[in-house]
């Protein structure tokens, strides 16, 4: 089981989600990708993907304006 | 959420201790009210314009709306919420338009905001397909970037201020444009065609039909995705 | 002050009302009551981009220059925009009304966050894409508030074809950042 960190501090819609959408593709089921962001779009946008494809999906604040969004490749 | 919690090894960077920006966002809450106050003291309609904008402002950055992703992601990530979402309030501001502008016309008024209705020529198209590769390679569309700007984004900024820049190249070779294209180019009042109650149905039932095709293509790559 | 923040934060409604997203269809029926407000009201529908048009040409006249001469600028009305000035300008005072909402938003959230610039090309996809936004807004008559959102709910045939088009650019664009600014 892999963990896998996804800095996309910086980065505006949609590259966290494209980024985030390849990098899941290379992981195997039961690996975890944790994408950072600080774009409050991004934050609303990545887990309701995330969410749609079936993975599960915690969101954690790690300061004002900067998130962590940890899924779980589930599929 | 009955997500089970995630197991992860690593924790997060060291935490450092939040500080609520509540008080900020108090202060700055009681400035903006003062000054429409005072503007709506001195121009009704300045003080209108200026808490219309407040509200734009606000449900924009409270639903993350955002025009540029309702353009984009069908292509880029297979989503359409925000596709679906636009087409809602395309129907619905469709709908509270149409009735001001039947409204007057009934009584014999002049239709109120026709500026809006613009001669469609190689403008329109030109026009179109740039500020929509403009508004995703800057990731954000004209009321995006002003929104993100307030959220404290950096590369907005620059965006705003190179579309004042753009929007200034535009005027100055307006004429030309003028004389060549738009000139000849004829604008079309959907009522004038359809008449006023075909002009409504045909509206909305384009955009039921787009809203479906949305909703069935969002699905459509879920499976795809499934079954890879 | 500090002892009422830190017990708003713990409050459900403020956490509903302020610091959660809400649904995107909320903000379709919320952006559609303000839109009928503002036509009713002002007899105009929403527009944002072409006050960025005026911002430009007060920028011009600020250093000496003169836009008088340019047919976009040549009507009466514009011309008694361009003299009202910045501050008594209502487009001018809702475009930055939305800054300030957004702001006043993201600080009851507490997001509020001086982002960083992450490389030379978000610089460039900024200042390209900023340019075409601004070009193309002028020569479409609107960007996609103006000739888009309200130029279709005018039942103008105009927003359909913007729209159709803002889509074509839209899947360009999106190539060219997979491609280049990614």
């Amino acid at each position: 089981m892999q963990e896998v960190m996804l800095d996309c501090l910086g980065e505006a819609c949609p590259i966290p989600l494209v980024k985030a959408q390849k990098k899941l593709e290379e992981l195997a089921v039961g690996d975890v990708l944790i994408v950072q962001i600080d774009h409050s779009c991004a934050m609303k946008n990545l887990p309701e993907w995330a969410r749609e494809a079936g993975h599960n999906v915690e969101i954690e604040e790690v300061d004002d304006g900067e998130w962590e969004v940890v899924i779980e490749k589930v599929k | 959420m009955s997500d089970t919690s995630i197991r992860r090894s690593s924790t997060a960077r060291p935490r450092k201790k939040k500080k609520s920006q509540i008080p900020i966002a108090l202060l700055v809450g009681l400035v903006m009210i003062a000054l429409g106050v005072v503007m709506s003291v001195f121009s009704p309609v300045l003080g209108f314009f200026w808490f219309t904008g407040i509200a734009f402002g606000f449900i924009l950055q409270k639903t993350r709306f955002c025009f540029t992703a309702a353009m984009r992601d069908p292509y880029l990530t297979g989503g359409t919420n925000l596709t679906k979402a636009v087409l809602i309030a395309l129907a619905i501001t469709t709908l509270g338009f149409w009735a001001i502008k039947y409204g007057a016309a009934s009584r014999g008024l002049p239709i109120p905001g026709q500026g809006f209705v613009v001669p469609i020529s190689l403008n329109t198209v030109i026009g179109g397909f740039i500020f929509g590769i403009g508004m995703v390679i800057s990731g954000g569309c004209a009321s995006g970037t002003l929104m993100r700007v307030g959220e404290g984004l950096t590369m907005p900024i620059r965006s705003l201020a190179f579309f004042v820049v753009g929007s200034v190249l535009g005027a100055m070779t307006m004429g030309w444009w003028v004389v060549n294209f738009v000139a000849r180019a004829k604008a079309v009042f959907l009522p004038d065609v359809f008449g006023w109650f075909g002009a409504i149905a045909i509206q909305l039932a384009t955009i039921l039909l787009l809203w479906i095709a949305a909703d069935k293509f969002a699905k459509s790559k879920q499976k795809v995705t499934e079954t890879q | 002050m500090k002892k009422f923040a830190e017990w708003l934060a713990k409050n459900d409604y403020y956490k509903a009302w302020f610091k959660d997203a809400w649904p995107y269809v909320t903000g379709a029926v919320l952006l559609s009551v303000f839109q009928i407000v503002t036509f009713a009201t002002t007899g105009s529908p929403w527009g944002v981009s072409a006050v960025f048009a005026n911002w430009g040409a007060w920028i011009i006249e600020a250093f000496g220059g003169s836009v008088d001469k340019w047919y976009y600028f040549a009507s009466e009305g514009a011309q008694a925009t361009l003299d009202r000035g910045f501050f008594q300008d209502p487009g001018t005072m809702r475009n930055i009304g939305l800054i300030v909402g957004a702001l006043f938003a993201t600080l009851m959230a507490s997001g509020f966050k001086i982002k960083k610039l992450k490389s030379g090309k978000q610089v460039i996809a900024a200042i390209l894409g900023g340019l075409l936004m601004g070009y193309g807004a002028r020569l479409g008559f609107g960007c996609n508030i103006g000739a888009f959102y309200s130029g279709i709910a005018s039942l103008s045939l105009s927003g359909w074809v913007f729209g159709v088009f803002l889509f074509v650019g839209a899947i360009v664009g999106s190539k060219m950042l997979v491609k280049w600014f990614m």
